[in-house]
């Protein structure tokens, strides 16, 4: 079973009462993966990490971790760890006795408990911390020791529940390269459940983008966002500008005004557009350009964001570089072409 | 005076002139002595020999009923809010609200109605002789140990429930989880998780239960038969029909230090097993 996947939904689903949390879930990861679980609250990310760990049985369907079917083994007989959200830190222990608990059940010399725990604390750089108690600790100290606690245990799968979720802008942003570090250094397999899609970008070497209990595209973070399958995808993981249209005969017209050539059947079309697509142009000989005025201009000091109102009630959002015409001849009310090459993976069929 | 140190005075007042100040004067009273209906101040120890020579059995009994009740007690009170707290979900609160609303009935409503459960012709010899389980009534239900183990049990039940519910609500569900994550199976999360986090609940627990049932003499009295002499006893007669307020004093300081010898001993005890593993 080499070639197996590590770890296999099969047919996965979930209700909680009348409530169905997850559907009818397939879902395979391969080892070395970085996988990440992206979707909004309440669409069943986290119930499917926890049917993962055993913390939840799933109502139909079969869990398979290095080939072997582990649906009906509680936790505590499951190759994974998982780190939770709020760290569930034990608070009547130091960081090392913390760290040691899951050695200390598997019955390890004590010289080999104290070796490992020591290691793992110096990997998340705790090693000056493992006589105080975690409560006197910082967020991102106590979400480092509860990564330690699961690391340590070194787990064939680990799973992240949303473990940056409570910690400030910074010090996500520190803990995303301290996390790819760690991935790097231990090469190990990592869930990770998020609903930050700049978080799901800067990790994940794959993203299953959930939508109300179903996984509504799986890929590449790259690939999902250059080939969108759906509005929701397109919507949720960056920005993006839908824009109506219908094609007749090979040909795309934006209800904006723009028209490209795209072979396909005839029908209502909507063509996703990033932000960073679009280029400011003077004017246009081409078809592919919209023109509109602005409504809105918002600095993010590396760029600006042009809020562009085509028709009565469409809005586009534009991101361009910050220069000397952003305030004097781009201003709100000036009328501006936007122009963008269209990508034929970006036209989806609803 | 620190900022705040005001607010504590009020409860340092009643405190210090309501149980200090008293308690002190029966531990000088009691090394003065009694003769012919009149207290004679001095020193001597004599009260705490006599107390030791004339009534070892009934300390003695006093220590082990207290420890049987407030062990069967805390205990109980244990599962009860462990139950509560861990596995009713939302029938949680409801089961608590149940084992509050036993407060509302009184002390002495609760012996009451124990005797009528246990008595010779009460409800639980009726019920056993309309089955057919018995043929004759058991006399030994009512007015033995086992009845007063039952009955201050039954009262003492709700009062060892809430500090112990209290300590286990501060126990977070994913310090569980964690555990069992780890590896942890039930009998460790219990003992390595729950126990060191519960500890003060329960040992506030079972010494509440503890000093109140060391303590009575009412329910002993009237459930209790002729051979539960529980050192409470002797001690109010010593102070009333006797009249020999040192003697009685003496007594009562020498129960109020052997109980916080037993609630530290198992106190302690409890700690190291905690500890051991």
């Amino acid at each position: 079973m080499t070639d197996a996947p590590l770890l296999q939904l099969r047919g996965v689903s979930k209700s909680f009462g009348p409530v169905t949390a997850v559907e009818h879930t397939d879902l395979s990861i391969e080892q070395g993966d970085f996988f990440a679980l992206l979707g909004p609250s309440g669409c069943g990310k986290t119930t499917l990490l926890r049917v993962m760990g055993g913390f939840v049985s799933p109502t139909r369907g079969s869990v398979w971790i290095g080939g072997a079917d582990v649906t009906r083994h509680g936790p505590e007989h499951r190759p994974t760890n998982m780190v939770f959200q709020r760290y569930g830190l034990f608070s009547h222990m130091t960081v090392r006795q913390n760290v040691a608990y899951g050695l200390q059940i598997q019955r390890l010399a004590k010289s080999d408990v104290a070796a490992r725990t020591r290691a793992v604390l110096e990997l998340v750089q705790m090693e000056h911390y493992e006589n105080e108690s975690v409560t006197h600790l910082s967020g991102g100290q106590q979400q480092r020791v509860a990564l330690a606690r699961a690391l340590v245990m070194g787990p064939k799968v680990l799973l992240l529940d949303e473990p940056l979720a409570a910690l400030d802008l910074k010090l996500r942003r520190s803990m995303h390269v301290e996390l790819r570090r760690i991935h790097k250094a231990i090469g190990g397999t990592f869930v990770l459940v998020s609903h930050d899609q700049g978080e799901v970008m800067s990790l994940a070497s794959r993203v299953a983008v959930m939508d109300s209990g179903r996984i509504a595209q799986e890929g590449r973070p790259k690939e999902v966002y250059q080939a969108p399958a759906s509005r929701y995808v397109a919507t949720f993981l960056g920005e993006a500008n839908l824009l109506e249209g219908e094609r007749r005969g090979g040909v795309i017209t934006l209800a904006a005004g723009a028209s490209f050539p795209h072979d396909g059947p005839d029908g209502t079309v909507t063509v996703v557009v990033r932000p960073e697509q679009l280029e400011l142009v003077q004017e246009s000989a081409e078809d592919i350009a919209i023109a509109g005025m602005i409504r809105d201009i918002i600095y993010f000091g590396s760029h600006v964001e042009l809020h562009v109102r085509l028709t009565r009630d469409q809005i586009i959002v534009a991101q361009v570089q910050d220069s000397e015409q952003v305030g004097d001849t781009l201003r709100d009310g000036s009328r501006v072409t936007l122009w963008w090459r269209p990508d034929p993976r970006k036209v989806l069929k609803e | 005076m620190p900022k705040g140190a005001l607010l504590a005075v009020p409860a340092t007042v009643v405190y210090g002139t309501l149980f200090v100040a008293p308690l002190a004067f029966f531990l000088v009273v009691s090394f003065w002595h009694a003769s012919l209906f009149e207290i004679i101040p001095g020193f001597s120890l004599d009260n705490y020999v006599k107390t030791v020579t004339t009534y070892p059995r009934s300390i003695v009994f006093t220590l082990t009923i207290g420890l049987s009740i407030a062990a069967l007690t805390t205990l109980i009170a244990f599962g009860f809010a462990y139950v509560i707290r861990f596995k009713a979900g939302r029938y949680g609160p409801v089961l608590l609200f149940m084992a509050l609303v036993t407060l509302f009935g009184g002390y002495l409503v609760k012996i009451y109605a124990w005797k009528t459960i246990l008595g010779i012709d009460g409800i639980l010899n009726s019920a056993l002789l309309g089955l057919g389980l018995i043929s004759e009534p058991i006399d030994l239900l009512l007015y033995s140990s086992f009845a007063v183990v039952i009955t201050l049990t039954h009262y003492l039940l709700p009062l060892a429930i809430l500090p112990i519910y209290g300590a286990l609500r501060g126990i977070d569900d994913l310090e569980v989880a964690s555990a069992r994550d780890l590896g942890a199976s039930s009998s460790r999360v219990m003992c390595d998780i729950i126990l060191p986090q519960a500890y003060f609940g329960i040992i506030a627990a079972f010494a509440f239960a503890y000093l109140i049932s060391a303590g009575d003499y009412v329910t002993p009295r009237l459930v209790g038969g002729t051979e539960t002499r529980m050192i409470g006893n002797f001690i109010e007669s010593q102070f009333g029909m006797r009249m020999n307020t040192p003697l009685g004093a003496a007594m009562s300081f020498t129960t109020l230090v052997l109980s916080a010898l037993v609630i530290v001993a198992v106190g302690t005890i409890f700690r190291l097993f905690l500890r051991r593993r």
